[in-house]
């Protein structure tokens, strides 16, 4: 069987990659975050579901009527979502360093608060630099939405090349003591230059980006994927490419550039225009777009149809880090918030897991592209809330179309089903870490 | 067997608590978008007076193509006597504030034929709301004009249901037609006071006159476009009367009138005019019953 011997092969690729010290890092640090992202995650579940004005919860329960004291509430949740949310991606450049210089044998806290550090300065706002404090609108200090999640990628590549450079010079330093009895260095010194080094090369990285883009390094990236991604226009297999790549890129940790977002765009507007006059969505102006395709029928849970991986753990996973980790993030990903789940098993850097990651969104935009073509369903044109259940998008976002209700819980199935081997060969995988 | 048994229970309460509300909330959303929805698309659409073509507005929309900042385009509706529609011009795709001028084959003065016009702009403006979707608009009557579109309104638009007027704006109406008497009302103007109440409740009206002397634009009699205040004043929202003075304030002039192209972008276009443009007016404006939040 050709497909047992590719899963084998898939298998052994896992082994052989979960044995270099950079996977090893990465997966503790992954590791190390995943509680303080999933009470980050649970906070932001009540106040973007039940707290906000544009939540799923706060409009079919109406809370606003009921509920005292919304505004404090809110500034509640909004206060510790934006201390844990605004530090993550630090938190991670620390523990990769970290991690990585165990594998060293070096100074491993210090290492650690090296690349903390080093991710902090390209991440530093260097047009707020110059002001001087004239009162008024000051900019902030760093540039505060790249340490949150969707810095998660560039702080594990800081954390990885300062854990090593920084571990190595350290070494090297050590060394050159042995070598030369006389000429002492003290363990401040042996940290202060190589931290002195590191900060002078990520400094001036970070200064020589910042006339590039305003968002420093990240924002660079971030940039570039945008303007590929938020206008794939009507063509099918753009809309599958774009997800697709949208998909491999949150794998590597790049969190956000595709979201559901595809309520205001001016095709959105031009099918709710059509609908709020015709009484539904059937003969809509723009049946085919990244929102009645991705957004109606492949984004459950998340990007990667995260709500299905967690079914099929719930089925055929025997492993008890997986089945806890499916448990403590269901909740979240009703309402779309994922991150829990990929930093949890990790799903980041996992070979098995990026296949059906990928592949479970693009096999739905596909069925989904054929049933609007054949007009099976009609085309999403009620605006939803971005907290609505992915299962349920489809249904309110056609105005109770029982038939997009259908094609819903046959995209979960399928993805269900796409999921299901690989969460099964991951069963042997050796749980002698469990993540939970 | 007993865990699966809890299971299906938890699934069932899931459903029933987040699907039932949900489902209720979808029906109020998708009825309050059928009633407060508004298309982005908003066209103005324009009628001239007696005797002019669909292109009697061309100068006037030049002048405010050179103002505006975008290019709006323009689509023109010949009515013929038997109902028929001919287009020219179109609509541009992604062109939210277009204009659209509708004029009529049988283009004469006169009681019964104003009333024969209404009847046809019904025929056109359904026609208009089939194929280009839109829910709000704003209009603009130059001269009789102005009638048609106040007895279109009275007799006819609520044939057109969902579809809400937003602004009219009437330069130059002779409500009371060619009298200048203040107290004889002519079968026109006793037609239009006896259906105003159908008119729109939320309309704001606009009504522009111009003066050459104290009396008459030269055609108009001034007297004759007061007149309008007995049909719109208190039946609408907001009913303003403004009255132009100065250069170009013959009758055929007003719709190229700078002060009234200002009063078009300003009031029906709801553009925010530039500090310098607002300090050339030099109108005489009386406001009635008018909102104080407008500027």
């Amino acid at each position: 069987m050709g497909l047992q011997r590719g899963l084998k092969g898939l298998w052994r690729l896992n082994q052989r990659t979960s044995q270099w010290r950079a996977v090893w890092a990465i997966k503790e640090a992954l590791r190390v975050a995943y509680p303080f992202i999933l009470v980050m995650t649970i906070i932001d579940f009540v106040g973007q579901s039940f707290l906000a004005g544009s939540g799923f919860f706060f409009q079919i329960y109406h809370v606003g009527t009921w509920l005292p004291g919304l505004e404090t509430w809110r500034e509640l949740f909004q206060a510790v979502s934006t201390v844990v949310n605004g530090v993550v991606a630090v938190m991670i450049a620390f523990i990769t360093g970290h991690y990585l210089a165990r594998t060293y044998r070096s100074d491993a806290i210090a290492v650690g608060v090296m690349s903390a550090l080093a991710f902090l300065t390209l991440n530093v706002n260097y047009q707020a630099l110059g002001q001087t404090d004239r009162g008024g609108d000051q900019l902030t200090q760093f540039v505060e939405g790249n340490l949150g999640p969707q810095g998660i990628f560039l702080a594990i590549v800081v954390g990885l090349t300062v854990g090593w450079a920084g571990s190595r010079l350290m070494q090297a330093l050590r060394k050159l003591q042995l070598r030369h009895p006389k000429w002492q260095l003290s363990w401040t010194g042996r940290v202060a230059w190589p931290l002195a080094l590191v900060l002078l090369i990520t400094t001036g990285l970070g200064y020589g980006l910042s006339w590039v883009s305003a968002g420093g390094l990240n924002g660079l990236v971030y940039q570039g994927l945008s303007a590929l991604v938020t206008n794939p226009g009507h063509r099918g297999l753009m809309i599958l490419g774009v997800t697709a790549l949208n998909n491999i890129l949150w794998w590597l940790g790049l969190i956000g550039p595709v979201s559901l977002a595809g309520n205001s765009s001016v095709t959105s507007l031009q099918n709710l225009a059509y609908a709020v006059q015709h009484g539904s969505g059937w003969g809509a102006p723009n049946p085919i777009t990244l929102h009645t395709l991705g957004d109606a029928y492949a984004n459950f849970g998340g990007a990667g149809m995260t709500l299905a991986l967690i079914i099929a753990i719930w089925i055929g996973s025997r492993q008890t880090s997986y089945r806890r980790v499916a448990n403590q993030t269901f909740l979240p990903n009703l309402v779309n918030l994922n991150e829990p789940t990929l930093l949890g098993l990790p799903l980041l850097f996992n070979p098995i897991l990026l296949i059906p990651f990928v592949l479970a969104p693009a096999v739905n935009i596909v069925v989904a592209w054929f049933a609007l073509t054949w007009k099976l369903v009609p085309p999403i044109v009620y605006p939803v809330p971005r907290t609505t259940p992915g299962p349920l998008i489809a249904y309110l976002g056609t105005g109770g179309d029982w038939r997009a209700l259908v094609l819903s819980v046959i995209c979960l199935i399928l993805s269900v089903l796409i999921y299901l081997p690989f969460v099964r060969l991951l069963n042997d995988q050796g749980g002698d870490r469990d993540a939970a | 067997m007993r865990r699966n048994w809890w299971r299906w229970l938890l699934l069932m309460v899931m459903i029933a608590v987040i699907f039932v509300p949900s489902v209720a909330w979808m029906h109020r959303r998708v009825a309050k978008y059928k009633t407060v929805y508004r298309t982005p698309l908003n066209p103005t659409i324009l009628i001239p007076g007696s005797s002019a073509s669909q292109n009697r507005f061309d100068e006037l929309i030049t002048e405010l193509r050179k103002e505006t900042k975008v290019v709006h385009s323009v689509l023109k509706v010949k009515v013929a006597e038997n109902g028929q529609l001919s287009y020219t011009g179109s609509i541009r795709k992604g062109d939210n504030q277009p204009f659209i001028v509708i004029a009529f084959d049988n283009n004469h003065d006169g009681y019964s034929n104003i009333n024969k016009q209404a009847a046809w702009l019904n025929i056109a403006f359904k026609d208009l709301v089939k194929t280009y979707h839109f829910n709000h608009f704003s209009a603009l009557g130059h001269s009789n004009g102005g009638l048609i579109w106040t007895l279109f309104l009275e007799k006819y638009f609520a044939q057109t249901s969902r579809v809400d007027i937003d602004r009219l704006m009437t330069i130059a109406t002779p409500y009371n037609m060619e009298s200048a008497s203040t107290t004889k009302r002519t079968d026109m103007l006793n037609e239009l006071v006896k259906y105003r109440e159908k008119l729109p409740a939320k309309l704001t009206v606009y009504s522009v006159a111009g003066t050459e002397n104290y009396s008459s634009d030269g055609t108009v009699p001034a007297n004759s476009v007061n007149q309008g205040k007995y049909v719109f004043q208190n039946h609408v929202a907001h009913y303003t009367q403004i009255t132009v003075t100065g250069d170009q304030t013959t009758h055929s002039d007003l719709p190229q009138n700078k002060q009234i192209v200002l009063l078009i972008r300003q009031y029906l276009l709801q553009e925010s005019i530039p500090a310098k443009d607002r300090a050339k007016q030099t109108v005489n404006r009386r406001a009635l019953n008018g909102d104080p939040d407008l500027p």
